[in-house]
């Protein structure tokens, strides 16, 4: 088994303009797809992220703080977990809810080192 | 664990958090809440991915609690402008949850708000869905066929009313209450008109704005000073209306009339909810126009089948009806009425009292009831010329198509 990441990329919800009912039914699809790949004995652990955005740069470590209103593609979060290959953490990542909204996944795989 | 949440819990909790909050901070704080509540539910579907709290409701008025007072510490908003929110900063600053009769209360007071005669018209609905119902400014405009941009500008102007005017957040009292709900119940009758009569595609969008009208209905029969015969009158009305949506439309999504329409798809449970709450409508002798509506409906409602309506019944109740609000589209339909009778020289008396215009987007329905008119007594031509009419007038699909198989039908 490997461990592989998906990364969460698109819109944040915030600058959506998402209603409570909206925000609801994202959430219930979250949940499902969380519970699917429970029952299915995948196991997943992530984070969400915040919108807020400070990018350091260049020599000089220039701070600068970016409004996500700005972006329309932001990392809003990822998933690790543990699969053979790609092309089976690519039939989980179908089931990702946000895709309609024009958010999408990157799969990586997690480097190992042997030594 | 799995949990499931009841449906609508983040919509019906946003109307509560951002009315009980009002209450603590005030109308003029109405930006900062409503952002602090949305702020929650943000949280909300992000922190529920993997697993849900034991207790949302008091998950989320917990964040929503947290997230008004962290901008009011950090932008000292208190200190500067409004002393006296620094006592209400630390009355809610504690675990305690709201009270179930606290947030009620602050509903009530947030419907009162938004009905309030001060505001214009259409940005009372507007503002009661967002405020009240938790709608995002997307879902109104499309409930009320209306472009995105002219609801942000009515909420913007409702907001700028209630602050220039400085409303009181209260329920009204004494002589002021009796018209302050009649204003009300006017808002929830035109909120729950909008589902009811859109006859647009999304059916499910039209439903929930009959919901939402009859919910909001509902608070006000919960209060003793705001459970007057009219509001329950109105939540009658609602429940004999809500009882024939699904029988209104067929499976070609084509409009059906009364006549129409498969009776036994009408909601019994509906029926008898609005049968018990016109029971309490008309415990003393105050009748408003919601006794009369609903006294027509249930007219139609009692009879087994199209045939057996008691028109004569139905008739009398719209003269009472027409006295006490006399408006061109009760005429209309005392008109078609007649019709059904086969009583052409009375159909004809209250055609004549009719002008089309004044039933500005409507008038297909008088240009359509003349049409029938003349295709009963025999002169198609002039049957014809009017279904013409009232094709020329009519903006709503599901109407052209029920108006050009009326013209089908004349031309065979």
């Amino acid at each position: 088994m490997k461990q592989f990441m998906m990364i969460f990329i698109g819109e944040d919800y915030s600058d959506l303009g998402l209603s409570p009912e909206e925000m609801q039914n994202r959430m219930g699809k979250w949940f499902a797809w969380s519970q699917k790949m429970e029952k299915a004995g995948i196991s997943h652990e992530g984070e969400a992220l915040t919108s807020k955005i400070r990018r350091i740069s260049g020599v000089e470590r220039k701070a600068k703080d970016i409004a996500s209103t700005e972006l329309k593609e932001i990392v809003g979060g990822y998933y690790t977990v543990s699969a053979k290959n790609f092309d089976e953490v690519e039939e989980i990542a179908k089931d990702f809810p946000d895709y309609d909204l024009g958010s999408f996944v990157e799969i990586r795989e997690i480097m190992v080192f042997d030594y | 664990m799995e949990t499931t949440l009841i449906d609508h819990l983040f919509r019906y909790h946003s109307g509560k958090m951002v009315s009980v909050l009002t209450h603590y901070f005030g109308l003029s704080n109405l930006e900062i809440i409503e952002d602090a509540v949305q702020d929650a539910f943000l949280k909300a579907s992000l922190s529920w991915r993997t697993q849900q709290p034991e207790n949302p409701e008091a998950w989320l008025t917990k964040v929503a609690k947290n997230n008004v007072l962290d901008v009011f510490r950090k932008h000292k908003v208190a200190q500067k402008y409004f002393p006296e929110t620094n006592s209400n900063i630390e009355a809610i600053s504690t675990d305690e949850p709201f009270l179930d009769a606290e947030i009620e209360d602050a509903q009530l007071r947030m419907i009162f708000t938004a009905c309030h005669p001060k505001l214009d018209e259409k940005d009372r609905i507007a503002f009661a869905l967002k405020t009240i119902s938790g709608f995002s400014i997307k879902e109104i405009s499309s409930a009320l066929l209306t472009k995105e941009e002219t609801i942000k500008k009515r909420l913007v102007r409702a907001r700028k009313t209630i602050q220039q005017t400085n409303l009181a957040f209260k329920i009204p009292q004494g002589k002021e209450l009796p018209q302050r709900i009649e204003s009300v119940l006017a808002v929830l009758y035109l909120i729950f008109n909008e589902g009811f009569h859109s006859n647009k595609k999304e059916i499910l969008i039209r439903k929930e704005l009959c919901g939402e009208a009859m919910r909001l209905c509902k608070m006000l029969l919960k209060n003793k000073h705001t459970k007057t015969s009219a509001s329950y009158a109105l939540f009658a009305l609602m429940c004999f209306h809500a009882a024939r949506l699904d029988a209104k439309i067929n499976t070609e999504n084509e409009l059906l009339d009364l006549k129409h329409q498969d009776r036994n798809k009408w909601s019994f449970p509906l029926i008898q909810l609005g049968n018990a709450m016109m029971d309490k409508a008309v415990e003393n002798n105050e009748f408003s126009t919601y006794h009369y509506e609903t006294a027509i409906i249930a007219e139609h409602i009692k009879a087994p089948n199209f045939e057996q309506t008691n028109w004569d019944k139905i008739l009398n109740w719209y003269k009472l009806l027409y006295n006490l609000q006399p408006n061109p589209s009760y005429l209309l339909t005392m008109a078609v009425v007649c019709l059904q009778h086969e009583n052409f020289i009375k159909a004809n008396h209250y055609f004549e009292q009719i002008s089309p215009n004044d039933l500005a987007q409507r008038s297909y329905l008088f240009y359509g009831a003349k049409s029938d008119y003349f295709s009963k007594t025999n002169n198609p031509k002039k049957a014809l010329e009017y279904i013409d009419f009232a094709l020329e007038k009519v903006t709503n699909d599901l109407e052209r198509n029920f108006l050009l198989k009326k013209r089908e039908r004349l031309l065979i």
